[in-house]
């Protein structure tokens, strides 16, 4: 089960240069066909300054620089058993080719629930605080992680 | 293009987005730009191995990506100001995605023009994979 203990602690921060290459192809990927993020003219026609970063993106640095598996390895939860629950971004301010993003983990909290079905289970919730080279706030994601027992 | 906060109103429902049907050459693809390289997505051998008696799951994310799609062709992106989700059903290669949402709130404050949207993705049997909502800021015809 989850360390509940190490609520409160910080992990190694994600570093990540955004290309406007990888932004074209997380659109791609998901086969979305909005020019925003695929065209830097057809961006700046519509008042960007560069293609932003879809919705979802900060799931690459995330993923990419793999520090995932080390803060539920650090909170002692059984991968096998670990799902998905609930993923959350608020936003700040658009994500551009260029910049240089410094993403905090931390563990928000940790709290055991039991299903519908008697099963326990802990819901971890892990925050990510991205801020840029201008030590600006960029934008915010919470993953919720269900451990289930 | 821009949708003003004086269009929209509590039950206005946002164009609905069809995605799919999903294939499994779309998780690698996906796995590469993501860098989620979960072999669950990706190798059958390996999704049954854990439990999957169908082989790969679809990367839950990728759900969450294709909602992020509906909602930016709906509003423009700079207007998004919060975006989450829950995932609730597995999804597989096959499946056919179908995103729909309205309006459920709209309140000024802090000078912001805001609306709050639910969101839900279903496969074609109306199984709900991923449900969920976001906040936006609309700009004024004022």
């Amino acid at each position: 089960m989850a360390d509940k203990t190490k609520v409160g602690k910080e992990y190694a921060p994600i570093r990540w240069e955004v290309e406007r290459g990888k932004i074209a192809e997380f659109a791609k990927a998901i086969g979305d066909p909005n020019p925003i993020y695929l065209d830097r003219q057809a961006a700046i026609r519509e008042g960007y300054k560069d293609t932003p970063a879809p919705p979802t993106f900060l799931t690459v640095p995330m993923m990419w620089s793999s520090s995932m598996p080390g803060v539920i390895t650090d909170l002692a939860i059984n991968f096998m058993m670990v799902l998905h629950g609930e993923e959350e971004y608020e936003y700040y301010r658009q994500i551009y080719p260029g910049d240089i993003l410094t993403g905090i983990p931390r563990v928000a909290s940790i709290e055991e629930k039991t299903s519908k079905a008697g099963r326990k289970m802990d819901m971890v919730t892990i925050e990510i605080l991205y801020t840029d080279q201008m030590n600006e706030k960029v934008a915010k994601a919470r993953s919720l992680l269900v451990e289930r027992k | 293009m821009s949708l003003y906060f004086e269009e929209i109103s509590v039950g206005y429902e946002i164009p609905k987005l069809v995605k799919g049907p999903l294939h499994k050459l779309q998780h690698v693809i996906y796995a590469g730009a993501s860098g989620d390289f979960n072999p669950l997505h990706t190798d059958d051998d390996f999704a049954r191995a854990v439990g999957m008696k169908d082989g790969v799951i679809t990367h839950g994310m990728l759900i969450m990506g294709f909602v992020g799609q509906a909602i930016t062709a709906w509003i423009p992106r700079r207007d998004l100001r919060r975006f989450t989700v829950r995932f609730a059903g597995m999804t597989r290669p096959g499946n056919t995605i179908t995103i729909t949402g309205r309006v459920v709130d709209k309140r000024t404050r802090d000078g912001e023009n805001l609306i709050t949207c639910e969101v839900v993705a279903v496969d074609e049997q109306g199984d709900v994979k991923v449900s969920g909502s976001f906040d936006a800021s609309l700009p004024s015809k004022g």
